[in-house]
């Protein structure tokens, strides 16, 4: 064969390995590679797959977390090769790619679905941007509960508290006793998360989305109040060295015995689970104070990239499976999360997972469904919320809060100015 | 048959000849380095989240807002002590252990695969290793600190602001060393014997005959060392990214993780190629002339 042959040979190969890679599976991209969470997205695909045998998708784990995976989205809208569906976080991060004009809009869907229906009134805000869905709500875990190890509390005669001057009496009760009372772990999330119970507490659910839309200022008396009540009752019961250690290595430390509460986000019941520490048996949960009959969540959902219209139809019928209580189910139950559409049977839950699910139907009752400030706020604002709140647990000084107040201040004018902010 | 011999020899002595083998490794170069650099600094020029259709032109805007936040200053000090580590730490270290293992000492192949070993391993694994062992309260130095009776010695390796870079540097210490010890250990069996000989017959101490003729005979391999040790606290990314994501709060921040919490965190990539295009003049402006006194020194070594 001549040389210029083999070079035909080897363009055609080339092409139609190409065409190939266009024609190729559906992928759902996401980021859950390991443990109960790779066991729910695993479920949820086998049962979507079985229920459209016709339009197959397959998993396709994006390792590292969200930060990873919009960069590996980013190239791939670059390269015009996004994947057919994907795990996002709710609010402004869905609302950057539906910015630019990269998003499928979801509305006949939600309607096939009865989205308005099924979705808890708090759900819904977050997964629509100028009033059209753009995400499809599959995995909720609550984030304002403490945790706390059953023995622990027994030997020191304590009752789950239900004010801070409890929490705070508990602590001590805790310390006394040489257990270190309540877990934190390092990072720009979980502090974070445990202000927003002293921040419910102090400005209200009305002034947690003021704070979300930019009217109520990071400088106002409000804002501070519920920095001080943070800095007096949970910056006070933090373990020692909290900060050094991943919110596993915390979890760890509960179930060995040596720290009493732990504030963290639902998922952590599925870690205590698998490390053999059973619920209600071993551990149980409380609202953190303040946070009695509110649901505070963080969640995700999956979101469309435009596409051709196989690509879109596949993407469809997948994220409707993922919708309907049985798709639900099938990846809350592995995972140890709650499933956002409410006719989910609630006995899917255990103990534990029931409590998070009535706390979920209470509040979306009263209409006290709160989204995770983080992801309301624009994605700098909300960012530096996070870097400001660790710095300020591990150093409660008054000069680190004023930093913070400056800081965060400064940055909500200059986003407000670029009219970053939205009402959610 | 003479005629294809003559016009094969006039080709392969021409200049399209040279332009031809030429051609691959300057459009590689143009395409895969020039143009990621004009278009990053193209980029520095503009506010863009990444996805909207059109970046907006902004100027010089986002080289000011850098120049005037204290966090970009932070992660450079970082950078620089980390430069001071690097060209320090693992480079002296792994001249140690060359030097130690050249002497002949037992079991030398066993050693010479330990102290290798570690360099080996892929930077995301060194930062899983070291974050169980640096685990404030039951990680394993910790333990080890506590059980002979050093427990006051044992910090929050990587939750204390001021301790964190410190226990990362502990870290790549125990990866890179490797590299150095086995650049210096080929170095060292790579001196001509009558050199060493010679000395030792002159009455030189094993102090001197180190420092007096085996250090000297030894620059080229040093300055392979430095060189890299250099380059990589410029570029350092991967194991402080994988360790602690620049944190706590800022703390452990170097310029490349700042760069990419900037761009894929906060979706500002105007901002983060003005980072990148700052890291590129910085690193330019430590490291180049730096090379060119240590190339220039050996040019004159070799000359003599």
């Amino acid at each position: 064969m001549s040389n210029s042959k083999w070079i035909g040979v080897a363009l055609c190969v080339l092409a139609s390995a190409s065409a190939a890679r266009a024609d190729g599976p559906k992928e759902l991209w996401h980021y859950y590679a390991a443990g109960s969470e790779k066991a729910g997205i695993e479920a949820l695909i086998a049962f979507a797959n079985k229920q459209n045998p016709d339009s197959q998708i397959v998993g396709r784990v994006i390792p590292g977390n969200a930060v990873e995976m919009r960069r590996q989205l980013q190239t791939a809208f670059m390269g015009n090769t996004p994947p057919a569906a994907y795990q996002s976080s709710m609010a402004f991060k869905l609302k950057t790619f539906v910015d630019s004009g990269k998003l499928h809009d979801l509305s006949e869907t939600w309607a096939k679905i009865k989205g308005d229906e099924i979705f808890p009134e708090g759900v819904q805000r977050v997964v629509k941007i100028d009033g059209k869905p753009y995400g499809i709500p599959y995995d909720l875990s609550l984030i304002n509960n403490i945790f706390y190890s059953k023995a622990i509390f027994e030997k020191a005669g304590l009752e789950p508290p239900k004010d801070y001057d409890g929490l705070v009496a508990a602590c001590d009760k805790l310390r006394a006793a040489g257990v270190e009372p309540l877990g934190n772990a390092g990072g720009p999330f979980w502090s974070l998360y445990n202000f927003y119970a002293p921040l419910v507490s102090t400005v209200g659910t009305e002034g947690y989305y003021k704070i979300a839309s930019g009217e109520l200022g990071f400088d106002t008396p409000d804002f501070r109040k519920a920095l001080d009540l943070y800095r007096s009752t949970m910056v006070k019961c933090y373990a020692k060295n909290w900060s050094g250690k991943t919110w596993t290595q915390t979890a760890d430390d509960v179930v060995n015995g040596n720290t009493g509460m732990f504030m963290m986000g639902a998922w952590a019941a599925a870690y205590f689970k698998q490390a053999g520490f059973a619920p209600v048996e071993k551990f149980d949960v409380f609202p953190a104070p303040g946070t009695e009959g509110k649901a505070i969540f963080q969640m995700d959902a999956f979101a469309v990239p435009e596409g051709p219209a196989d690509t879109l139809e596949t993407a469809e019928r997948f994220v409707i499976s993922a919708a309907s209580a049985e798709g639900q189910a099938a990846f809350a139950v592995p995972k140890g999360s709650l499933a956002p559409n409410v006719t989910v049977d609630p006995s899917i839950y255990d103990a534990v997972g029931a409590k998070f699910a009535k706390q979920l139907a209470d509040a979306s009752k009263a209409n006290a469904v709160l989204p995770n400030l983080f992801f309301l706020l624009p994605t700098k604002v909300g960012t530096e919320l996070g870097v400001q709140l660790e710095k300020f647990a591990i150093d409660p000084s008054d000069a680190n809060e004023s930093e913070l107040i400056s800081t965060l201040e400064s940055l909500r004018q200059e986003a407000q100015a670029e009219g970053a902010y939205l009402k959610w | 048959m003479p005629n294809f011999q003559l016009v094969r020899r006039k080709f392969q002595t021409s200049g399209i000849t040279h332009a031809i083998f030429l051609s691959l490794p300057v459009t590689l170069f143009a395409v895969f380095y020039i143009y990621p650099i004009i278009s990053t600094f193209n980029l520095s020029l503009h506010s863009w989240d990444g996805f909207s259709p059109t970046p907006r032109f902004v100027g010089l805007q986002n080289y000011i807002v850098l120049l005037h936040q204290p966090r970009f200053y932070h992660a450079l000090l970082n950078n620089i002590s980390w430069l001071i580590f690097l060209l320090l730490g693992p480079t002296g270290l792994g001249l140690l252990l060359a030097a130690l293992l050249d002497r002949g000492m037992r079991g030398e192949a066993v050693f010479r695969v330990v102290f290798f070993l570690p360099f080996t391993i892929p930077a995301v694994a060194v930062a899983a290793i070291w974050r169980w062992m640096y685990e404030p309260t039951n990680g394993l130095l910790t333990t080890i600190l506590q059980s002979i009776g050093l427990g006051g010695l044992a910090q929050n390796w990587l939750g204390d602001p001021s301790i964190v870079n410190f226990a990362l540097m502990g870290s790549m210490m125990w990866w890179t060393t490797g590299f150095a010890f086995l650049v210096f250990f080929a170095g060292l069996r790579n001196i001509p014997v009558e050199c060493i000989e010679a000395a030792r017959i002159e009455g030189a101490t094993p102090w001197q005959l180190f420092w007096k003729v085996s250090f000297p005979l030894l620059w080229p391999s040093t300055i392979v060392v430095l060189g890299m040790a250099a380059v990589d606290a410029m570029r350092l990314f991967d194991i402080v990214w994988a360790m602690t994501n620049g944190g706590p709060a800022y703390a452990s921040e170097v310029l490349a993780t700042q760069m990419y919490d900037t761009a894929f965190g906060r979706f500002e990539m105007g901002r983060a190629s003005a980072i990148s295009v700052y890291l590129l003049v910085i690193a330019g402006v430590i490291i180049m002339p730096y090379i060119y006194q240590l190339a220039k020194r050996v040019q004159d070594s070799e000359a003599e």
